[in-house]
């Protein structure tokens, strides 16, 4: 085993120059990135669910699926490409004002995702009809 | 502030001070979760219709649009809980409760029961 001063022992940020405060997290809990992963795990949920959407939809007809599909894909992409920028911009406020009554983001992209969502339950019911009536 | 910058909706934020950070970051959060149990009914509710299982079909149909109607009505609650509690932060007065909660856990033990009665009747 080797001690402190082994090869392997990891510099965790410490050793970073010229130290602006940017390379460094705003608030130990780490709030901001706890949000970030949260976006980024909604971003994927919604991509996911329109492929399978799409997939299940192929049962029925081709091209209602490869629209939904091609669709839910953009608009995913999109909300990912957003969620990452409001991160950034998060993160670059937040330190540069060490917390102090910064303004953050507003609602336009939750309100964009929540109307995806309910776009995206619409074509579900449509889809669970299209499918009964197949079945039976 | 004069270098604050336009947000919408702007009705919300004309309105109180701003919030420590990290309640807006948690309210963030809660609504993404929110968004999560939508996805996770609309989700539940293709899965019953695609796979089938041998339900009583009626039975089966009637869950499924159940689910799907909660996965649609679910997102507003996201919203209108976000934009609420931003409000009751931005001016410093206690959290509104969720008012969509208690129709949602009927509509979710409903299509619980519509199942477990497709099951027995099959």
């Amino acid at each position: 085993m080797s001690g402190p001063t082994g090869p392997a022992a990891p510099d965790c940020g410490r050793g970073r120059d010229g130290d602006s405060g940017r390379d460094r997290v705003w608030n130990a809990g780490l709030q901001p990135e706890r949000t970030a992963l949260s976006w980024r795990r909604t971003g994927l949920a919604l991509l996911g669910g329109s492929l399978l959407l799409a997939r299940v939809l192929a049962e029925v007809s081709v091209p209602l699926a490869l629209t939904v599909g091609a669709l839910g894909l953009l608009a995913s992409i999109a909300i990912l490409v957003a969620v990452e920028r409001r991160y950034r911009s998060h993160h670059l406020r937040l330190t540069a004002a060490g917390g102090q009554r910064v303004t953050l983001a507003g609602g336009a992209l939750p309100l964009l995702v929540a109307a995806t969502t309910v776009v995206l339950g619409c074509v579900a019911a449509i889809a669970a009809i299209l499918l009964s009536l197949r079945v039976s | 502030m004069s270098d604050t910058p336009r947000r919408f909706p702007a009705a919300l934020f004309a309105r109180g001070q701003e919030p420590d950070p990290r309640f807006t970051l948690a309210n963030e959060r809660t609504f993404l979760s929110w968004i999560g149990a939508a996805l996770a009914l609309i989700a539940a509710g293709v899965a019953l219709e695609a796979l089938g299982l041998g339900l009583t079909s009626g039975l089966r149909i009637a869950a499924s649009m159940l689910l799907i109607a909660a996965g649609i009505a679910t997102p507003v609650q996201a919203w209108l809980g976000w934009y609420c509690t931003e409000l009751a932060l931005r001016e410093g007065r206690p959290l509104p409760a969720p008012f969509l909660v208690a129709p949602l856990a009927l509509v979710v033990v409903a299509a619980g029961v519509l199942v477990a009665l497709g099951v027995l009747l099959r």
